[in-house]
């Protein structure tokens, strides 16, 4: 049932490998760097998820981690080592989503209202956010990458494979 | 003998692949994880790594508070939220003063001979945009640019008082117990619980701009 000539559906995946890159990419990148140029803020945004207590961990996960995610997402844009990058992405994308829902959960049950009305700065680098848009954000995230991570992105990237 | 094996060829390819996928995505970690490293070591705003930023901090447990508690606290009217501050101070063994015992530091005569102190706990952009006339910047998140300007200061005061924005806002606990931990006597540092936030709302005497220079003292 197939009504599209092969050549336009390679064309059409091959565009949307290239924009999935470039949106999982760039999201990285912009909020890794809102971030890592103010720590502080993220070290006190960590702290309040009260995940991790000791000074050392804490302090590695504010300060490396947004330069962690720039880095990520720069391989992503260029395409370096996609498949690869694509997999660590959703390593951290995965939990991540989980402990906001958790965090939106406890504030949804707090304060009694709906669900969708919980908004509050989750520490991914946009500020305070409603938590559904956050969530419907963080599953097309997830979709991209995993679709990057099983194989999509390869046009126009300067070295698909890191080990060939 | 003929092995009825679908392909074993690609299978051992789709094996190859998730393997080198996975090495990969070690590789993108672990050069990820040194690129950060250097970056924040390098970086000017960067993270002391063994630093406790949060000096003193009181974990729920020891204030008999789970998570839970805490995130319904933080939708209850503000007098709970007020108990709660003064029990976490109490804990940390710090002095809690309120608006009325701020103003009367503040109207001391003694600000002027820089007996009485007030030091802003917030960071350099919010002191900026507005603080307490007269107030030092301590960040501590900063304190080894502070620290040498501001742990003098205190030495030489008789009453130091310690403010960040106010509502559940810890910073100027951690001011003071690093202040503390510096050598300034537990006795001369209060913490001004309503913070910024209530002088500010009461209408009284702010100041904006920048922090002075380190080594000139604060505007009177």
């Amino acid at each position: 049932m197939n009504m599209l000539p092969k050549h336009v559906v390679l064309a059409i995946t091959d565009a949307g490998g290239i924009i999935a890159r470039l949106v999982v990419g760039g999201m990285f990148i912009y909020t890794g760097l809102s971030k890592g140029l103010d720590p502080v803020a993220f070290l006190k945004l960590l702290r309040q998820y009260e995940i991790v207590h000791t000074p050392l961990l804490l302090n590695m996960i504010a300060g490396v981690l947004p330069w962690f995610e720039v880095f990520c997402g720069s391989l992503l844009v260029a395409g370096v080592a996609v498949r690869g990058t694509a997999v660590t992405v959703l390593a951290m994308l995965i939990p991540f989503t989980i402990v906001v829902l958790r965090h939106a959960l406890r504030l949804q049950a707090a304060a009694n209202i709906p669900f969708c009305a919980v908004k509050f700065d989750c520490g991914c680098g946009t500020g305070e956010v409603y938590i559904c848009a956050k969530l419907i954000e963080n599953a097309i995230l997830v979709f991209l990458t995993i679709w990057l991570a099983a194989g999509a992105g390869r046009k126009l990237a300067l070295r698909y494979q890191l080990l060939r | 003998m003929n092995v009825p094996v679908g392909n074993p060829t690609e299978d051992d390819r789709s094996g190859r692949s998730s393997w080198a996928v996975l090495t990969e995505a070690v590789a993108v970690v672990a050069t990820g994880a040194i690129l950060g490293l250097v970056i924040n070591s390098i970086s000017p705003r960067g993270l002391k790594l063994t630093r406790n930023y949060f000096p003193g901090a009181i974990h729920p447990a020891q204030l008999s508070e789970t998570h839970d508690a805490k995130t319904v606290r933080a939708a209850q009217p503000p007098h709970h939220l007020a108990e709660h501050v003064l029990a976490r101070l109490k804990a940390k063994n710090l002095n809690a003063i309120g608006l009325d015992r701020a103003k009367a530091l503040f109207a001391d005569a003694r600000r002027a001979s820089g007996l009485v102190v007030f030091l802003d706990a917030r960071d350099e952009k919010q002191f900026a945009a507005g603080h307490i006339p007269g107030a030092y910047l301590f960040n501590h998140y900063r304190a080894e640019r502070y620290l040498p300007n501001v742990l003098p200061v205190c030495m030489n005061a008789q009453q130091v008082v310690i403010y960040c924005y106010g509502a559940d806002c810890e910073d100027s606990e951690f001011a003071a117990v690093l202040l503390r931990n510096a050598g300034v006597p537990n006795e001369k540092l209060f913490v001004y619980t309503g913070g910024y936030a209530e002088w500010h709302a009461n209408g009284l005497p702010i100041a904006t701009g920048p922090a002075p220079m380190l080594s000139e003292p604060a505007p009177k």
